[in-house]
């Protein structure tokens, strides 16, 4: 089977090049049997890694340790759900899912929009073959999973403990679907560069894709989150990391290029910079890819074999020239017909949305590279953490916030002053009442606890702003419907781009409230205790019951602590931290245990422990973090309601065109 | 009453902006925190994290022996300051704010300064633009009921035109 996935490796990339070729050879010298043969090219090319990808696969889970990535990330204790999730855990395997999804992807664009239009698939086909080239190349000739060792060991040396957490069988899928899924809108804006077909259609054919990507590409962050927050035991969940910058940079370009391309489609403008921002955000998929895999940045998200940094760093220095020169070509096509009214409208929110987001993709793009700069510069490394990443992007952040409510009731074009008074009035009265009642219950000592005030003044004023624009919408439609939630539905049923993304927005609310509640309010203590022994946080007591070694495999031993947590005299739950130690190696992963309410987490460590049973505990007591994790899934119904296929949508379109096309007719005429 | 608004506004931010910038970093409680976010980690793994996000018995072992210190009185720049002699910058969590350094700090706001900039003179242009457009139809617009007769339906038609213009600009896509 091993020499099946290998052979089919290779056949992958000999049709790939074939069908790059001839996908612009049909194209260019409008050949319909070229393109007819090379129609076939995105299912073979699937099929061969998809069977590379069975044998991989199937070697984990028949323990072929004959091939050296699946001894080096498995062995024979090793649970099936993690064999099943080692496949990604390295460095050639996460290469080959790659090109898994890719292929995948690929197919499904295939079949969308194999008649939808001829001039412009075939080039964008083109690019995404191109792109599955290059990683084809590499798994074939430079770091191929189906490497083998001579004489196969008994056992291999087994999974890095750190993985074996359900959040990371979940997570890398998550953000591999939301990276490679901007592939899609990146092959097909080169596609309308190439084909001079530059108006707003490869948008529209894209724009699922691009929310969908999104939307994976930000749960992916959430769900890495999630995972630093249970596994990796220090009681936060986001540490600025370099390869968590990696992932979080494209969401934030992404989220900007998702504004911008409103304004091309609602007023044909910005088309340069649409075009720019869908390279930038393919380029930061390629740098998280080439930061994780060139070993230039110390990270715990690195891979052991950190050895393509040379060759990602080519393919994005030809990313970027190629493309930059394609659009400095396109340059007279790419005008814009229209321009904006006032510096007053919401078509300039857009624009000082896009400078903030882009502002906190670049300060956290420099904070990233700035160790490697000052190395240049000075022959010093230097260290860029966290206290940097939120000083800088903080602020920034909490400016974008405030835009997040100003922009859906800001007017079109031009807003007027009685038009300001109308729609912000009662949003910012809330939030003034919102920060009055607040100001004498939170904390203000230090700066970051005022940056969290102003944060959830901001919170109450962007909700406040939302909520009224889902009440004046229902009560519009009220006088027509039996119910209010029926008026609702029929609300968001008939506009499902507008409240999924208002929805979206709200999602967005909360994550903003639970981490300033969090990283403000949070607190910890930690004790040495002899069973019978209480340590006490907040309104919490955790008394020391026990505690228990558990073999749980032959690699893998557990040491769990048991303590009782009471409040108000009362036992709420029983906590049940622990330590594993594995087998060769060093360090023993904390399991934490996590009381998880919207008010607050309870988070307890095993930190260390004796012979006699004495146990240091670590207790966290961290604020609303549950809406971090509730924002997320609020995001995913909000993006699900936004890119729900919608039939009114597209006569909607026409028809505001239609209608457009005569007014400019005549009041230009 | 616009201009009033603004004056309120920008003592309010002036304000808000003075109280941030002086507001005390850390309360006493926070103090062990406060260093241990200022460094970073060195154990033998090279984990690469900052110390209160780490949990390695290193860790653990600076953590005590930084409350020591701080016990004994030593301050907190003070430890952070052996520290950076022991083990030079890469000690620190983030870049210090002199010299070569201030640039990571400065660039970021740099940019968004200038492409704030850029952004209100592309607007400035546009509108400025559109203002002798404006102007010009209205001065036709004049001539045109000055004279009366069959422009006046005309002006009447183009000032309707920009009213549906402003209506349809309301729509949702």
């Amino acid at each position: 089977m091993n020499d099946i996935g290998e052979f089919a490796l290779m056949v992958a990339l000999a049709t790939s090049i074939y069908g790059t070729v001839a996908y612009v050879m049909a194209a260019r010298g409008n050949r319909i049997d070229l393109y007819l043969s090379a129609d076939k090219v995105p299912f073979i090319t699937w099929g061969c890694v998809m069977i590379s990808s069975i044998a991989l696969w199937k070697a984990f889970f028949t323990n072929d340790f004959s091939l050296q990535y699946v001894y080096a990330y498995s062995n024979i204790e090793l649970d099936y759900f993690y064999k099943f999730s080692s496949f990604w855990g390295g460095q050639k395997g996460s290469l080959l899912f790659w090109v898994l999804i890719l292929t995948s992807y690929m197919i499904v664009v295939h079949i969308q929009n194999r008649s939808k239009n001829l001039i412009v698939v075939p080039y964008a086909m083109a690019v995404m073959l191109a792109i599955t080239v290059f990683f084809l190349l590499l798994l074939n000739f430079s770091t191929n999973p189906f490497e083998r060792i001579p004489l196969p060991p008994e056992d291999g040396r087994g999974l890095n403990p750190l993985l074996q957490n359900y959040w990371m069988v979940i997570h890398p899928p998550t953000l591999y679907l939301g990276y490679v899924g901007f592939t899609v809108p990146f092959a097909f804006a080169v596609a309308a560069l190439i084909s001079k077909n530059l108006d707003d259609a490869w948008i529209r054919l894209t724009r699922k894709w691009t929310v969908v990507s999104w939307f994976f590409l930000c749960m992916g962050n959430l769900f890495g989150a999630s995972w630093a927050y249970v596994e990796l035991g220090w009681g936060g969940y986001w540490a600025w990391d370099p390869v968590e910058n990696a992932a979080f940079m494209p969401l934030i370009v992404a989220t900007a290029y998702l504004h911008s391309v409103m304004i091309q489609e609602k007023k044909d403008m910005m088309k340069v910079w649409n075009m720019s921002l869908i390279l930038l955000t393919f380029v930061m998929t390629i740098f998280g890819t080439f930061i994780t895999r060139s070993g230039l940045i110390q990270s715990v998200h690195t891979f052991d074999e950190a050895t393509l940094g040379y060759y990602f760093l080519g393919l994005l220095f030809f990313i970027i020239v190629s493309c930059t020169a394609l659009i400095v070509s396109r340059l007279s096509l790419l005008k814009s017909k229209n321009e904006l009214d006032s510096f007053l409208s919401r078509e300039a929110g857009f624009l000082f949305n896009n400078l903030l987001l882009l502002g906190i993709a670049f300060a956290t793009f420099w904070g990233t590279i700035f160790p490697i700069i000052s190395e240049a510069v000075r022959g010093v490394k230097i260290t860029v953490g966290p206290p940097f990443y939120n000083q800088v992007n903080v602020p920034i952040g909490l400016a974008l916030l405030a835009l997040i409510g100003i922009g859906p009731i800001i007017a079109w074009r031009k807003a007027t002053w009685s038009n300001l008074k109308k729609n912000f009035l009662k949003p910012l009265m809330f939030a003034a009442v919102g920060g009055a009642i607040l100001f004498p219950i939170v904390p203000l000592s230090n700066r970051s606890e005022i940056y969290t005030y102003i944060t959830f003044i901001l919170c109450i004023f962007v909700l406040s702003s939302m909520l009224i624009e889902f009440y004046k919408g229902t009560m519009a439609r009220y006088a027509s419907s039996q119910t209010y939630l029926s008026a609702l539905g029929s609300l968001i049923w008939n506009n499902k781009r507008r409240y999924g993304g208002y929805t979206v927005h709200i999602g967005i609310v909360m994550i903003y409230a639970g981490i300033a509640a969090s990283s403000s309010y949070g607190i910890h203590t930690e004790k040495r205790l002899k069973i019978g022994e209480t340590i006490e946080i907040r309104d919490y007591t955790l008394r020391y019951e026990k505690l228990a070694a558990i073999q749980a495999t032959s690699v893998k031993t557990r040491i769990v602590a048991q303590l009782a947590v009471e409040k108000d005299g009362k036992r709420i739950w029983t906590a049940r931290p622990e330590k594993e130690f594995y087998k060769g190696q060093n360090q023993p992963v904390s399991e934490v245990d996590v009381r998880s309410t919207m008010a607050s987490d309870l988070y307890v460590i095993l930190a260390d422990f004796s012979e006699d049973e004495s146990a240091t505990i670590k207790v966290y007591h961290n604020p609303m973090v549950k809406w971090l994790w509730t924002g997320g899934w609020i995001i995913a119904l909000g993006t699900m309601v936004s890119a729900w296929p919608d039939r009114l949508e597209q006569r909607r379109r026409l028809e505001r065109l239609k209608l457009q096309k005569i007014v400019f007719s005549s009041a230009q005429g | 009453m616009v201009i009033h608004l603004k004056k309120i506004s920008v003592v309010f931010f002036v304000v808000l902006f003075i109280t941030i910038v002086n507001s005390s970093v850390a309360s006493a409680g926070a103090i062990l925190s406060d260093l241990e976010n200022q460094l970073m980690c060195k154990c033998d793994d090279k984990c690469g994290k900052v110390l209160i996000n780490c949990t390695c018995s290193t860790a653990d072992k600076n953590r005590k022996k930084f409350t020591k210190m701080l016990e004994s009185g030593l301050t907190v720049d003070q430890i952070v300051q052996q520290q950076i002699e022991k083990y030079g910058e890469t000690i620190l969590s983030a870049p210090s704010k002199n010299g070569f350094n201030l640039t990571a700090w400065v660039i970021p706001f740099g940019a968004i300064m200038i492409g704030g900039i850029g952004i209100r003179k592309l607007v400035n242009g546009w509108v400025e633009k559109k203002k002798p457009a404006i102007e010009l139809k209205n001065i036709e617009g004049d001539a045109a009921s000055e004279s009366g007769g069959e422009k006046s339906s005309e002006v009447t038609s183009s000032k309707y035109s920009r009213r549906l213009k402003d209506e349809l600009d309301r729509l949702e896509t």
